[in-house]
């Protein structure tokens, strides 16, 4: 039984966490499970599949927001080879844990989830692209998906039907780039994971050249519980244009840290402040990343933001992978900004000279500011290398998310900026030191 | 004189029928390589190459790309301690100072004396809601504290408790599936050693 620090008995997702085993095949049989997988490849057609979907408004949950059934939709269906179905397992954005949870408290339900994409793009394997780090998760789908066999709902037979179905696994090694999905591809395919240019997009030419839908693990999670309640039943929950519930990480300066499923159009100030309990004693939340450290951070003062898709994007910033990392007044926003620079640069995949060059230039300049060798020039690098790394100059969001940070911390917090490049100073560390 | 076992070159040649195209196994094979030798010689990297016919170059610009494959020596337990913000923002600096303390080690990567530790400073883990987490023997540690990190260490220095130091799962467990149809690959090609590069920035 995996340890569980979030939402147990949430809505949607996180429904049967409660239950003991429920990692084992017949305990999440015994809930429901299977259930909608079994009616999908006995009693339903491929499009049928796709309008459940499109009914609820289900979109990608890796930060994307794309809609699902639309997604599938650009599949070809009249594509005489493979097609494939890639679960996006390599959860590496800084903040976001989710992917983790689902995985260790419910493989079945990524199993069951993966098997009912790929029928409805007409494919028949699902290749699930995890994380190296992740040997717990990697060990439980392992077993997950060997039950299944087992038992006869995956393999050439499923439910005694006559459409073969399998789910493999495909361990990455280390790189925070595969998250991106033509970096998967390649990576999947055994090469570096450089992203491609597009197009072609993955649904014409993906993994090993066939036609392909990459989604992520909650995407695919929250797929059997659609099929088994309806798509109209999901869509009355969130907002307008959200549908639906989602996991949210919150880390950093909080007192419960954890994985909580929200239902979306909650604000940052319920999921900071209540579920995950506020900060700690004597503090104030100062700043927070809304969706993974990639998101473009809001002050404490935005806290009553919507965690609704069109809220967010008036502000400019995501919902993204849904890692909200809070930071309190207890630490300075130039040294956080610097320790995600670090992240970037070194997870660059270096394809793009934006990123590849870029990221290191942002590096060296946050060096030089707290080394205490700033000054209004280094104010004016880190403005023009945050332009520079953005506005599409890459072929993936890597560099635009490295000048997202840099942008939106020295919007926000120009003062600590201007403090630590003009006068030496860190007012955070001052404030401590006299506490 | 090989580098890598019979048996393990015989299961890499079986690797490429296991995918839809025989390169996707350089990642597989080089991990079982890795897990045999304990770290990615140029010699067991050739040796792959020419048990997948590829080029040993090739195979190498792979392994050099992801940070879980090693290229130099690590220590039989090795701390991934993660240092991204989530885990910085509750103290993971001073983790990864306590570590090297208590290892005795100054930089990432350098072997500890006795040969059975080494550490790495490592990106988001993917497990914030238990930060400072690092990575080690396979497993997450969590909620770090200096404490945890001495008991761990004890642990695996005391050979009065072989269970806890063994990584939980047997050699080759993290093999996808050991059922899978195989089937011998072709005639082996020539391994053209090559000098290695360090992975730049």
């Amino acid at each position: 039984m995996a340890e569980q620090r979030g939402t147990v008995g949430g809505p949607v997702l996180t429904e049967w966490f409660a239950t003991p085993d429920l990692h084992k095949l017949d305990v999440y049989e015994s809930l429901g499970g299977y259930a909608a997988l079994r009616k999908v490849v006995k009693e339903m057609t491929a499009t049928q599949v796709i309008d459940e979907v499109k009914a609820s408004g289900l979109r990608g949950r890796g930060g994307a927001d794309f809609p699902t059934a639309t997604k599938w939709s650009f599949v070809p269906k009249d594509h005489p080879g493979p097609k494939y179905i890639v679960v996006n397992a390599d959860e590496s954005e800084p903040g976001s844990a989710k992917d983790r949870y689902l995985m260790e408290n419910s493989p079945h339900a990524l199993v069951e989830g993966a098997a009912i994409a790929s029928f409805a793009i007409g494919g028949h394997a699902a290749w699930v692209y995890i994380r190296g780090e992740y040997d717990l998760p990697f060990e439980m789908l392992r077993d997950a998906i060997a039950e299944a066999h087992a038992k006869g709902y995956l393999g050439d037979h499923p439910f005694g039907t006559d459409y073969p179905m399998d789910v493999r696994l495909y361990r990455g090694h280390g790189a925070y780039i595969c998250g991106e999905e033509t970096a998967l591809l390649e990576s999947l395919e055994g090469k570096r994971a450089q992203p491609r240019s597009r197009p072609p997009f993955p649904a014409v030419k993906g993994a090993w050249g066939m036609p392909t839908a990459v989604n992520n693990v909650e995407t695919l999670s929250t797929v059997p519980w659609i099929m088994r309640h309806g798509g109209a039943e999901y869509a009355k929950r969130g907002t307008e244009k959200s549908k639906g519930t989602r996991m949210v990480t919150v880390s950093g300066d909080v007192q419960k840290p954890g994985n909580y499923e929200i239902e979306i159009g909650v604000t940052y100030r319920h999921i900071i402040e209540e579920l995950a309990g506020g900060p700690m004693p004597g503090r104030k939340i100062k700043v927070f990343w809304p969706g993974g450290s990639s998101a473009k951070v809001l002050p404490a003062s935005m806290l009553d933001t919507s965690t609704d898709l069109d809220g967010l994007k008036a502000l400019g910033t995501m919902g993204g992978s849904g890692g909200i990392i809070v930071m309190d007044d207890s630490h300075c926003v130039v040294k956080g900004a610097a320790r995600l620079l670090r992240f970037y640069a070194f997870e660059s995949c270096g394809k793009c000279t934006p990123c590849r060059v870029g990221g290191n230039w942002a590096v060296r300049t946050y060096e030089r500011i707290l080394a205490g060798q700033g000054s209004q020039i280094e104010l004016g690098i880190l403005e023009r290398v945050s332009d520079g790394l953005q506005n599409g100059r890459c072929l993936c969001g890597l560099g635009d998310a490295a000048g997202w940070v840099i942008e939106s911390t020295m919007r926000h917090f120009r003062n600590e900026y201007e403090e630590h490049c003009l006068h030496n100073v860190c007012s955070v560390e001052a404030a401590l030191a006299h506490a | 004189m090989t580098t890598l076992s019979e048996h393990l070159i015989g299961e890499i040649r079986d690797l490429p029928a296991k995918y839809p195209q025989p390169r996707s196994a350089v990642m597989p094979a080089l991990d079982l390589a890795q897990e045999e030798a304990g770290y990615l010689t140029p010699e067991a990297m050739s040796e792959v190459a020419a048990a997948l016919q590829l080029d040993p170059g090739y195979v190498e610009g792979v392994a050099t790309f992801y940070t879980l494959f090693h290229l130099e020596p690590v220590g039989k337990h090795r701390f991934y301690v993660c240092t991204n913000l989530s885990c910085t923002l509750r103290g993971a600096n001073d983790i990864v100072e306590h570590v090297k303390g208590a290892i005795g080690v100054h930089e990432p990567g350098e072997l500890s004396k006795d040969g059975l530790f080494s550490y790495e400073e490592v990106e988001c883990l993917g497990a914030c809601e238990y930060a400072p987490v690092m990575r080690l023997d396979h497993r997450y540690e969590k909620d770090l504290t200096p404490q945890k990190i001495d008991a761990l260490i004890a642990e695996r220095r005391s050979p009065a408790r072989p269970s806890a130091v063994e990584p939980p799962h047997p050699p080759g467990s993290l093999r996808e599936r050991a059922d899978l149809p195989a089937k011998r690959g072709g005639e082996k090609a020539k391994p053209k050693p090559r000098a290695r590069k360090p992975k730049s920035g």
